[in-house]
């Protein structure tokens, strides 16, 4: 379990490396002097200024060097300062990143929620016209845009009925966005669920239990739950990155303040350090939850548990 | 979602048309798709008016009569813009996939063919990448080349390779780890014969069934850059551009709303099903 | 004690909407909701009419404006100059507070002139100071400022709140800019969530001496939030649960908002806010003045207007908006070039375009106040002449950024033009714009350079007057600045029919002193 475990830490050790390095390099992949284009929008910034800022960041030395600064910087815990006001840059993110995960977490949740037993209860009857009908409603699901879903949820729910608000931060305010994220999710995990519930139902232990006279509950809850939910457990994590991405759109549709509206104003104003430590902050998340489901996969599955 | 590579190689099994056939989602699908580039190819000769002219009707007239989808907030013709749109969505979709399909393949190929530390240099950065998460690579290839379609679909095209390569190496490796394909190798076989004759043979049903739900992953993934002002640009008849322009409208006009909405889900939906289709037609022990 | 009890009942209050603008807002709560945020709280550095109107509330100026946005005194009770325009003495009120509760004087005028100077960080606006060489602390209630030259737009800058006053205690301060802002302003900040909310408290000790409001001391609400909210629907549905009392309402619904009356719409005037074309001066097409007369000429900007605002916005023809110094429709009228379609076309003839090799151009736009849907009726208009413009859309710093980088560049035979917008209390705008080298480096020449020298230190006002409208002239004849519309963003409030007293000052600074909640 240590084994498989270290492996995945190392791998998400490695990742987040390679972002430090792709966040280096991403300022000089931007077509045209990047320290012009954040500053020329102040009216009185000096040619002295912008060499300043320059040689701050590091911009006139060679790439490695400026990596080294960077992560210098980085391990003081120094994103920089936002080109639109100057704040510190990690501030910025820390101040919103607990919006995001509130709203992917509940996501996760109502997908989970409403995607696994949908899931089961299809396996369950498999073939049947409510399997059927609950896969068709499945695919329907994946292939509606959430983007989509959000406005109609908003137009219905927040303007129509004016049962809930519209914008702000507070719990009532999560409702929309989270069941947005979560709903197009329980569809994905619901034909997870349905199909790696039917493989394990056809598996020679589960026919001979069968065999052996034992009550299909019984059947189903010692063998079938949790050989089944395996690889719905390996796919949370993936899942989960799913959601931070759909989270950027979402929180754009209802004023959600979390680090994806901030990415997407950070793009449009050109704030290259927001978007850097966007990038790095979106990639620790998802790294560090993909190990923790990876170690709650090592719990559940007794082949690597005793690895 | 379930695993693709489980769809056992060779070219086409037998009994894959009677099969698809059957399959109803795969027909459903195929209708869909085939109605779809019907629309676009005879886009113009199906739109009733220009779809890029102001005030051919009156603003915001809703669906029926004249305007049979209506006119958006400058009088211009719904449905003569979503037809256009159309064309726009497939190629979005082939371009975006043909980027993932291309580059993905080659790498796959490349290390199941190579191995050694070609392998474990190629497949370990996949790997790197492939925990970035699509959206990020792509929205970070945006910010980094600024907002334009075409920028979004080569983003959401090249976002997807890892998940494409890594699919294209498990399929190869099946093969290549084979004793006869060693064996070849050894005796000196001509590496493009093996590739050509052996390997993409083998290879391309999975393909197919990643490319064919792989458009549909591309268009909902562009239309939701496009949708955040991040991909096309006006006057296109993008349909995440026009949802998000209805959004000022979703009170006086929400059929501007629905209709663009409806439009991407039901061409995700089509190649959805289509893939899935093919999926169980091309897999013979497929039972689900 | 009572300073205590108010303050922990603020901070209730500041947790409980906190908590979500699904609670109701108390009663002497303030919401107000914009579609974005300030950049931040320190006056200098930043631009943006979001953070403008922010500063106006928690930071004092020393001279205000009046409802026609003529300079008054405020904090400085009067001036003085010499005879050559180089030495101004400003004298102060007496009793102004800080925040902090250390008292305003000349220490805190030359500590933000000071700092607008400064060596390492001068101020975004520094250009706009003027050519000040020196703020001296006569006594406390009284500070020189020496210039270099005469400068006549100096008086109206110091109305504005660029050129807000920072206490010096915030030299001292903690996070000033970010967490911290010590004014002397009607309202003091509790709290900046960035890109969520900033939380104000009235300052009880206020007095207000120039400011348009007739309140003369403090506000009569406790507090006011400003909250962000960026989809106009959003604001509006939050407009009718009552989640909040003020905010700019979607342009399309004010018909129907005016029509229920369940909701006042209050029109800002005076916002000095001017939207116009301006070219790619630099390289082919548009450094033929034919190319941007085409343009000029293609353009019907009533109609479009007309179509995306109502009868919200109007046409404008000068280079500066109605309110500002000069401006003068009828004047402007005769030659700004008039929309003629046929003149356009004959003039693209002229310069060898026609349909199979049309005049290629980017359009740039900036965000939000569908902008973006007035640049594709604009797009349509120079379709119709056969100008095949694409339309860019970005965020205001990398317009600005983008066009003097367009500017700059002088191969290529595609052009750039752009529709940009500039709110400013003085025609030295148009110095700042147009005199070599430009703040976007964009056209220039001896002629204007020498017409602009003189509008800055011209003092009598009917000689100077006459200089601004030569520029004017120069700019429209020859196309430069071709002046749209105005007002040009966010001077539409729509206002719950219990709030009392709201009111909007020239260059659309909202005064919440007034205001009054009813029950």
């Amino acid at each position: 379990m240590w084994r498989f475990l270290s492996t995945r830490i190392a791998m998400g050790a490695l990742t987040i490396l390679a972002t430090t390095v792709l966040v280096t390099l991403l300022i000089h992949a931007v077509p045209g002097d990047p320290v012009q284009i954040m500053y020329a929008q102040s009216q009185g910034t000096t040619p002295e200024q912008i060499e300043e800022v320059r040689r701050s960041l590091g911009l006139d030395r060679s790439i490695p060097v400026q990596y080294a600064m960077f992560m210098e910087r980085l391990l003081q815990g120094d994103l920089g300062t936002t080109i639109r006001g100057g704040q510190p840059v990690l501030d910025v993110i820390l101040q919103r990143l607990p919006n995001t995960l509130v709203l992917a977490c509940s996501a996760m949740f109502i997908a989970i929620v409403i995607g696994i037993p949908i899931g089961f209860l299809a396996a369950y009857r498999e073939g049947s016209l409510v399997d059927t009908g609950l896969m068709i409603l499945a695919i329907a699901g994946i292939s509606m845009p959430h983007f989509w879903l959000g406005l109609m949820l908003l137009f219905f729910f927040a303007l129509e009925l004016g049962w809930l608000p519209v914008s702000g931060n507070g719990p009532l305010n999560l409702i929309l966005p989270a069941l947005t994220l979560g709903l197009s999710n329980a569809a994905i995990f619901a034909r997870l669920t349905r199909s790696s519930m039917i493989d394990v139902m056809h598996q020679d232990f589960v026919q001979t239990a069968y065999a052996k006279g034992l009550p299909k509950s019984l059947v189903l809850r010692r063998h079938v739950l949790r050989a089944g939910f395996l690889p719905v457990v390996t796919m949370m994590g993936l899942q989960f990155a799913f959601m931070m991405g759909g989270a950027i759109v979402v929180e754009n549709i209802f004023s959600w303040n979390g680090v994806g509206r901030m990415a997407v104003e950070a793009i449009f104003q050109r704030d290259y350090p927001v978007i850097q430590g966007f990038i790095l902050t979106f990639s620790v998340v998802v790294v560090v939850v993909a190990i923790g489901i990876d170690a709650l996969y090592a719990v559940l599955d007794p082949r690597i548990r005793r690895a | 979602m379930t695993s693709l590579t489980d769809i056992p190689n060779g070219s086409a099994p037998p009994g894959f048309w009677r099969r698809m056939v059957r399959s109803s989602n795969g027909v459903v699908g195929l209708i869909i798709v085939l109605g779809l580039i019907f629309c676009a190819a005879f886009a113009d000769l199906l739109a009733p008016y220009n779809p890029a002219r102001m005030g051919t009707g009156g603003r915001f007239l809703p669906p029926g009569g004249k305007f049979l989808l209506g006119t958006d907030e400058f009088g211009r013709d719904m449905l003569s813009r979503i037809l256009y749109g159309s064309r726009l969505t497939l190629l979005i979709g082939a371009v975006a996939v043909g980027i993932s399909l291309t580059a993905g393949m080659l790498v796959g190929m490349v290390a199941a063919f190579r191995r050694g530390w070609v392998e474990t240099l190629l497949m370990r950065s996949t790997d790197v990448l492939f925990s970035f998460t699509e959206t990020l690579i792509a929205l970070s290839f945006v910010a980094v080349l600024g907002p334009s379609l075409q920028n979004a679909v080569i983003a959401v095209g090249v976002a997807a390779v890892p998940f494409y390569a890594r699919t294209c190496y498990s399929a190869a490796l099946v093969e290549t780890s084979k004793p006869y394909f060693e064996a070849s190798i050894a005796a000196g076989a001509a590496p493009g014969r093996l590739v050509f004759l052996h390997l993409l043979p083998n290879v391309l049903p999975t393909m197919i069934v990643v490319a064919t739900l792989g458009v549909s992953t591309a268009i909902l993934a562009a239309a939701g850059l496009s949708f955040l002002g991040l991909g096309a640009q006006p006057p296109t008849s993008e349909w995440g551009y026009m949802l998000a322009g209805s959004r000022d409208y979703i009170n006086r006009a929400p059929w501007l709303m629905t209709i663009p909405g409806l439009a991407i889900a039901i061409t995700v939906l089509g190649f959805n099903l289509l893939g899935d289709g093919l999926r169980t037609s091309l897999d013979p022990v497929e039972r689900r | 004690m009572t300073e205590m009890r108010t303050k922990s009942w603020r901070t209730a209050a500041a947790i409980g909407l906190a908590a979500g603008l699904a609670v109701p807002a108390q009663a002497a709560d303030i919401v107000w909701a914009r579609y974005g945020d300030i950049d931040t709280l320190d006056p200098h550095r930043a631009t943006s009419t979001l953070s403008l109107q922010v500063w106006s509330l928690i930071y004092d100026t020393l001279l205000a404006v009046d409802a026609d946005g003529n300079p008054v005194p405020h904090v400085a009770k009067s001036w003085t100059s010499n005879e050559a325009g180089t030495e101004y003495t400003f004298s102060l009120q007496e009793g102004v507070m800080c925040h902090d509760g250390t008292p305003l004087d000349a220490s805190d005028v030359k500590y933000t002139i000071d700092q607008a100077f400064s060596e390492t960080t001068p101020s975004v606006t520094k250009g706009s100071w003027g050519p000040i060489t020196g703020a001296e602390v006569v006594d406390p209630l009284t500070i020189k400022l020496t210039l270099d030259t005469p400068f006549v737009a100096m008086i109206p800058f110091l109305a504005d709140s660029f050129s807000s006053i920072i206490c010096d205690s915030n030299a001292d301060a903690e996070g000033f800019g970010t967490t911290t802002a010590i004014g002397s302003g009607p309202w003091k900040l509790i709290s900046w969530t960035k890109g969520d909310r900033i939380v104000l408290e009235k300052n009880a000790d206020y007095t207000n001496f120039g400011k348009l409001a007739d309140n003369p001391g403090a506000p009569y609400e406790d507090g006011l939030i400003i909250a962000v909210v960026p989809e106009p629907q959003a604001r509006y549905a939050a407009l009718t649960t009552g989640e909040v009392h003020i905010a700019e309402p979607p342009f399309d619904d004010v018909p129907a908002i005016k029509d229920s009356g369940d909701l006042n719409i209050i029109v800002a005037e005076n916002t000095g806010q001017n939207v116009f074309w301006e070219f790619a001066a630099h390289r082919p097409p548009f450094n033929d003045k034919r190319a941007r007369l085409a343009v000029a000429h293609a353009t019907d900007a009533a109609t479009a207007i007309n179509l995306i605002y109502g009868d919200l916005s109007i046409p404008e023809m000068c280079p500066v908006s109605r309110g500002v110094f000069g401006n003068d429709q009828d004047f402007c009228a005769q030659y700004r070039p008039e929309y003629d379609p046929d003149k356009s076309r004959a003039l693209l003839a002229e310069l060898g375009y026609s349909d199979d090799n049309p005049l290629e151009t980017a359009l740039l736009v900036w965000t939000g106040g569908n902008r973006q849907k007035l640049g594709e009726v604009f797009q349509a208009q120079l379709a119709e002449v056969g100008i095949k413009a694409s339309i860019e859309i970005m965020d205001i710093g990398s317009l600005n950024a983008r066009v003097r980088q367009e500017n700059e560049n002088t191969e290529g035979t595609t052009g750039s033009m752009d529709m940009m917008t500039w709110s400013w209390y003085d025609p030295d705008i148009l110095y700042a714009l147009w005199h070599t080298p430009g703040a976007y480096r964009g056209y220039t020449s001896p002629e204007l350079d020498a017409i602009l020298d003189e509008t800055r230190v011209l003092t009598d006002p009917d000689a100077r007057k006459a200089k601004v409208q030569e520029a004017f002239r120069y700019l429209l004849e020859n196309a430069i600045h071709v002046p749209l519309y105005t007002p040009g963003w966010e001077w539409v409030f729509a206002v719950r029919p219990e709030v009392e007293g709201f009111k909007v000052a020239p260059f659309v600074y909202p005064i919440f002193s007034d205001v009054k909640i009813g029950g």
